[in-house]
């Protein structure tokens, strides 16, 4: 039935009561207040969690953006100290290079010395996640003259064109209509089922985290922890029918609920001013 | 059809009736030369080998060589203030003062120092260049979307990479920008540095013209020196339009 059963074997993605704010005084906003999860090797984890929670800041500290005040980010047992091509990162806009053409952007991250690969390889593989990612024929198409969803496709298969150990995605298709935010769902599930890559969504989407995730870590408000981490029983692989199954109703029943009570009940000290 | 209308005969419609206004204050006023007479002293100008001709020529080639050697040097200069915190920290008050000073009010040291030659005329030239275009550059390097920066970060780059992989290219439609706003403070500048000093040239031309009270040639002199200043953005722009085609909005 599934590709994978039961508990991941080895951890690739470690938070350990990690501590983060920004500013100093009574400019000082704390943001993470003790946020401790793992994601195991293989595996596609979402941080769900309510806007301005720190989703964002989680991501930036396991691609190296950020250093935690307190607390460790581990990615395959090495502390994260800075950047590194191992981990892809695909970020909410389209963060691709207007000035190059979909392959150039694609090809962009092995052409670095970082991981520079040999001219036929690298056209190997550019000509690999073209296909993969359905963007035959605007191999020298510029991005000013592509959609949204492609624009997305086009990060989407540069951050895997350098075949990093995990991958980090923030919010990628937040800005996308609901149409194409299915079907680049259902591209991301089918990418990453294949090739076993672990995975860490960062998203505010109850139904985008349960449609590509085996596990779930709800985030509460700010100053934030976890709140709950689910296991995802939807059959794997996940199809567009996966969206109708009692299991996936009664999951995004309940995480929506969730979600609410949050959006409610702001802060989690009631004694404490949002910050805006 | 709305579109010839718009781009080819709303223009020149435009310029006839600028033409129409100018030949009734000629005829209403006799200090003030006819838009014939004064396009008639521009043909045989440029037809003549010594005569406006030589001086568009000069003028021309001084902005030009101007904007060129101060533009150039304008670039490692504005990209190191824009990337190193040190050097701009140093600096920056400096340049700030430097460009907001106009470059005419050198001159007067510069004849102490350079007389009055092509050597003073190019000099502040160049400085009137390279101190506009190291603005627009430091301002657009600092200005680059961090998107981009991270994007490139996180795919591996080292700095050296981020800088000419994702800076440099995201730079070059402003550098366009710079050597515009250059050659319009040379033209500002080159007009005026003529007028004190220099025996031909357009502004050395216009100020004989007027010790004479010939005013057909004052005026055949600001014609040409428009003409010559609108030419040569229009020709920047275009290049520019050439090489940024990446652009979504392309600068019209
Ligand atoms: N560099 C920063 N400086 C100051 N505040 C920041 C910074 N980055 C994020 N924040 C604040 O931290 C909180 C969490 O931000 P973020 O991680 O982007 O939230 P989200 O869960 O929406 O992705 C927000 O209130 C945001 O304003
Ligand atoms: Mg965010």
């Amino acid at each position: 039935m599934s590709d994978q059963v039961g508990a991941p074997t080895s951890e690739r993605i470690r938070f350990d009561d990690v501590h983060l704010g920004f500013g100093r005084g009574r400019q000082r906003l704390e943001v993470l207040d003790g946020v401790g999860f793992t994601v195991g090797a293989g595996e596609f984890v979402s941080v769900l969690g309510p806007s301005g929670c720190g989703k964002s800041t989680l991501l930036n500290l396991a691609a190296g953006f950020l250093r935690p005040d307190a607390g460790a980010v581990a990615v395959d047992g090495e502390e994260v100290r800075g950047l590194d091509a191992r981990r892809g990162v695909v970020f909410q806009q389209y963060a691709i290079f207007p000035w190059l053409t979909v392959e150039k952007n694609i090809a962009f991250g092995l052409t670095l010395r970082a991981n520079r690969r040999p001219t036929a390889e690298v056209r190997e593989v550019v000509a690999r996640y073209v296909r993969l990612m359905g963007l035959e024929g605007f191999e020298k198409a510029l991005p000013k003259t592509l959609s949204g969803g492609m624009r997305q496709r086009v990060a989407l298969a540069r951050a895997y064109a350098t075949d990093p150990d995990v991958m980090l995605l923030d919010e990628p298709f937040a800005a996308l209509d609901a149409q194409t935010r299915e079907y680049m769902q259902e591209l991301l599930h089918d990418t990453s089922r294949q090739d076993r890559r672990a995975a860490m969504l960062i998203t505010h989407s109850v139904e985008e985290a349960i449609f590509l995730s085996r596990r779930i870590v709800v985030l509460t408000n700010r100053p934030t922890r976890v709140h709950e981490v689910v296991d995802v029983d939807v059959a794997w692989p996940r199809t567009p029918q996966s969206r109708h199954t009692p299991e996936f109703v009664e999951l995004r029943q309940h995480l929506e609920e969730v979600m609410r009570s949050m959006t409610l009940r702001p802060g989690r000290e009631p004694r404490e001013k949002e910050h805006r | 059809m709305t579109a010839t209308v718009r781009r080819v005969l709303l223009p020149l419609a435009g310029i006839a009736l600028a033409l129409a206004a100018w030949w009734l204050a000629s005829e209403l006023d006799d200090r003030t030369p006819g838009p014939v007479a004064v396009l008639g002293v521009v043909g045989r100008g440029l037809v003549e080998p010594d005569g406006l001709l030589l001086d568009t020529r000069l003028s021309v080639l001084r902005v030009l060589i101007g904007v060129a050697l101060g533009a150039t040097a304008a670039v490692p200069v504005g990209f190191a203030l824009a990337w190193f915190p040190v050097v701009r920290a140093m600096f920056n008050p400096l340049v700030s003062f430097f460009r907001a000073l106009p470059p005419l009010a050198l001159i007067p040291l510069v004849i102490v120092y350079l007389g009055i030659g092509e050597t003073a005329r190019i000099s502040v030239l160049t400085y009137a260049a390279f101190f506009s275009a190291v603005i627009v550059i430091y301002e657009s390097v600092a200005a680059v979307d961090d998107l981009y920066v991270r994007a490139g970060l996180a795919l591996g780059a080292t700095q050296l990479e981020l800088f000419r992989r994702v800076v440099v290219p995201l730079t070059v439609p402003q550098l366009f920008v710079a050597v515009r706003v250059a050659l319009g403070v040379c033209w500002a500048t080159v007009v005026a540095a003529e007028l004190v000093a220099a025996q031909r040239g357009l502004g050395a031309m216009m100020q004989d013209a007027q010790n004479f009270f010939r005013q057909d040639e004052v005026y055949a002199g600001i014609i040409l020196i428009g003409l010559s200043a609108l030419v040569m953005d229009k020709l920047v722009q275009l290049a520019m339009a050439r090489t940024v085609r990446w652009q979504e909005r392309v600068a019209r």
